[in-house]
């Protein structure tokens, strides 16, 4: 039973090897992979950097609108452009809000064309307009082309694996206790750190300077 | 009268287990966490948020501290009754100004400012002006009747 245990992570090992006799890789479907952004459009800042902020919003949020225009700004030219903090966004739709799986998704379909922080953005900064009506189209027509529009659009309504990674977001958020949004998520040291409610830029700067002097 | 002193103590303790709790809990948590419940009541200005979400947790603890050995504790037991009227206040005044206030008393996820907040924080304040009121009164009650002298 023990030489069990030896074995199958060595099978698991061989699984994954790429063998010789698998099929040729389809040329059109890695030409089309190529094309979509490699790195993790919801990701930025170094993935060195010694703090990590994850921060789960709702897109029809108020308070996370606040977050979005009022501390993110001053906290990606202090901290994130400058390799202090790598910043993560994290969709944790909630329930009471009609609107927000489906803004969800546009912005993640964007993201698959390169666009998620323009429209990210245009959603957050629009938002008083589109939860009215849940017209979500009419605002982000406004910071694409035509074309672009097209594409997320048309990735919206086939791309079954586009809620994937909201599913492991609001896994995520459920296992870190996540009571409201903005919720941020400090990961300095390996340790967890799960900050409710939205905080103003200076007291957030002191405390990401004060982690950053430990 | 001996009644009444045991149930000055107990309800002291009580006081102090309080003041224990909230602290405790606050410290426990990053500071961050209870600027954000500060900031929320909209009452200091942003430079005071650092220092006061440092520093209050650590008071709280210090006050709980002191009220347990009995020693000054009518003077403990009125900064504790303030402080306690002073939260109610700033509750009172959240609700009357339409914010929505996780009031972060004993950590954060305590709930908001609701109706059962009232009435734990009426029944906290009771709490603190009995004690206060009692540590004064037995303060100026003679601790026991002194013998009459015999005389032969």
């Amino acid at each position: 039973m023990r030489y069990l245990l030896f074995l199958l992570p060595a099978a698991l090992l061989m699984a994954q090897t790429p063998s010789a006799t698998r099929k040729a890789p389809d040329h059109k479907a890695l030409a089309a992979a190529a094309a979509v952004p490699q790195k993790n459009f919801k990701e930025s800042g170094s993935p060195t950097a010694p703090i990590t902020l994850e921060l789960y919003t709702d897109y029809q949020c108020p308070a996370c609108r606040n977050f979005y225009m009022n501390v993110l700004p001053s906290l990606n030219t202090d901290f994130v452009a400058t390799g202090k903090v790598r910043l993560i966004h994290r969709d944790f739709p909630l329930q009471m809000h009609q609107f927000s799986r489906v803004a969800v998704k546009y912005a993640n379909a964007a993201g698959q064309i390169g666009k998620y922080d323009v429209v990210a953005n245009q959603l957050f900064v629009t938002q008083p307009q589109w939860e009215e009506n849940g017209n979500i189209d009419a605002v982000v027509s406004k910071v694409l082309s035509p074309a672009d529009l097209e594409k997320v659009k048309a990735i919206v309504k086939t791309d079954t694996h586009l809620d994937d990674s909201v599913t492991k977001d609001v896994a995520q958020g459920n296992q870190d206790g996540l009571r409201e949004t903005p919720t941020t998520v400090i990961v300095a040291r390996g340790k967890r750190e799960v900050i409710g409610g939205i905080v103003t830029y200076p007291v957030l700067k002191a405390y990401l300077n004060q982690k950053l002097g430990q | 009268m001996k009644y009444w002193r045991w149930l000055l103590i107990a309800g002291r303790l009580g006081l102090a287990i309080l003041f224990l709790w909230a602290g405790i809990a606050k410290v426990r948590e990053p500071w961050l966490q209870f600027a954000i419940s500060i900031d929320e009541f909209k009452v200091v200005p942003d430079t005071w948020l650092e220092p006061i979400a440092r520093i209050l947790p650590w008071c709280e603890i210090a006050l709980g501290i002191a009220l347990i050995p009995g020693i000054l504790s009518r003077w403990f037991a009125t900064i504790a009754t303030g402080m306690l009227a002073w939260f109610l206040f700033i509750g009172i005044r959240a609700k009357v100004v339409g914010l929505t206030v996780d009031c972060g008393c004993f950590g954060s996820g305590h709930g908001t400012i609701d109706a059962m907040w009232f009435v734990e924080h009426i029944a906290m304040l009771l709490l603190g002006g009995a004690v206060t009121a009692g540590e004064f009164l037995m303060r100026r009650a003679p601790r026991s009747v002194p013998e009459p002298e015999l005389t032969r």
